[in-house]
């Protein structure tokens, strides 16, 4: 039996077909392969958490070392405990920002800070983790979709991490981040650190963002100051509570 | 017959080399060669997708319209592209992550549609299938090449792990400084010539009268 394969209907037919089997298979591998990457983007996140608070993920576990993740509301007032909803939260982390939703991360040492903005190529994420002053930086976690690597891609190498750490992102009672600068750092200023040599957008981006997500949670950083301020015997949570008695 | 199925595997190494002698593949050449371990793991995610598209549009060749002949590699190749994305995003995370975008720019890669166009649309399924496996070792030996030069001169280190001492540097009080210039991908293009030239000083039948 000879096919004429150039006949319209063979054409049309062959293409139907072609796409159909196509999509089906593409439907599968996902649906086969989507809870596997699921639990590794989870896990990918967790051990972030854990190293901004600047922990080695192979030693600490996520759950050892967060005692609470909450959402808060612009007001900064806790909506919401329950650490499925806080992941939900920070798997779509720029909608939840613009719905007025900020997940956040408590641990005995610090809280540790979700971030989002916008590189040269494409979106950079990271985490911030701030001491129990809610001001001085103890790490910070820094990623990239599609950075240049030996580039923009340099902002995710612990050298350029390392950096952070012992900054303070206060300046009186406005929070002015971390600007990352061109050209090297003045190592008196505290809110300053070294941008990446041939990656200056993706280094603005990277001083943008850290302001910008960090003022979404002024209201709890600066009530959680205040208290300090107001009671400065009251450091830990330990101290606080031999108080209470 | 056993020693002309391999000559489809080592033509491309060299004497058929898809970047140096055929000029294919040159821009992810310069877009993923900053680094020794992208290089590699994107030379390999290549050298996958070229052995099956060759594969399947080998065994599907008698079949395909020649009219939209185009249109199926493009399914093909892009369906298999999605494919390796999805089992490296599930299997190996960080290796995903490195490779981010470039996975996806594998679909553009001239290489992959000119070995099937060239290629498989003639041959039987076995030699179409080494012929991708020798085309994309042949682009991955160019990458690491390329890209042990940039990470080298550019960064000082290789596969990450530093090279030249710190102490060797002008901040540090050294006369040594990195070349910026071969973070930037016209450097790329520069070592691309040289190795072509190299290339043809050793193979004189390659040389253009």
């Amino acid at each position: 039996m000879k096919v004429n394969t150039n006949s319209n209907t063979y054409i049309i037919i062959y293409s139907v077909v072609m796409v159909v089997i196509v999509a089906v298979l593409l439907a599968l591998a996902s649906l086969g392969l989507k809870s596997r990457q699921d639990e590794n983007i989870l896990n990918e996140k967790q051990t972030q958490i854990v190293k901004a608070l600047g922990e080695n993920p192979d030693e600490v576990a996520y759950n050892d070392i967060i005692t609470n993740a909450v959402l808060l509301d612009a007001s900064g007032a806790v909506v919401s405990e329950d650490t499925k909803q806080v992941f939900a939260a920070l798997n779509d982390l720029k909608g939840s920002f613009a719905a007025g939703q900020y997940p956040l991360f408590v641990a005995t040492s610090g809280v540790v800070v979700p971030m989002y903005g916008a590189g040269l190529w494409g979106p950079i994420w990271g985490y911030i983790a701030l001491d129990t002053d809610m001001n001085t930086v103890k790490g910070i976690v820094l990623d990239h979709s599609g950075e240049t690597p030996g580039l923009g891609a340099e902002i995710t190498t612990m050298k350029h991490q390392r950096l952070y750490v012992g900054k303070t992102v206060y300046e009186g009672d406005e929070i002015v981040g971390i600007t990352l600068k061109k050209g090297g750092a003045d190592k008196s200023n505290p809110h300053e650190v070294d941008a990446i040599t041939g990656g200056t957008k993706t280094s603005d981006g990277v001083s943008a963002m850290i302001k910008e997500c960090l003022n979404y949670y002024k209201p709890y950083l600066s009530a959680v100051r205040e208290a300090d301020a107001a009671d400065p015997a009251v450091e830990g949570q330990g101290e606080s509570n031999t108080l209470n008695d | 017959m056993a020693s002309k199925s391999l000559k489809n595997l080592t033509a491309p190494l060299s004497g058929n080399n898809p970047v140096i002698v055929q000029i294919l593949g040159i821009c992810s050449a310069l877009a993923v060669t900053v680094q020794l371990k992208p290089a590699i793991v994107m030379g390999l995610s290549v050298m996958v997708v070229t052995a099956f598209s060759n594969l399947v549009m080998s065994l599907l060749r008698n079949g395909v319209p020649s009219r939209i002949r185009i249109i199926v590699q493009l399914v093909v190749i892009a369906a298999l592209v999605i494919l390796v994305d999805q089992v490296l995003k599930a299997f190996v995370y960080d290796v995903s992550k490195q490779l981010s975008v470039y996975v996806g720019l594998i679909i553009t890669n001239c290489i992959v549609m000119g070995r099937v166009e060239a290629f498989a649309l003639q041959n039987k399924p076995w030699d179409s299938f080494l012929d991708g496996i020798g085309n994309g070792l042949g682009y991955a030996a160019i990458l690491v090449i390329i890209a042990f030069f940039r990470e080298l001169l550019g960064s000082g280190s290789l596969f990450g792990v530093r090279l030249i001492p710190e102490s060797w540097y002008i901040a540090e009080g050294g006369v040594y400084s990195n070349c910026g210039l071969m973070l930037f991908p016209p450097m790329a293009l520069i070592i691309v010539g040289c190795i072509i030239w190299a290339h043809r000083s050793f193979n004189k039948d390659l040389q253009e009268k």
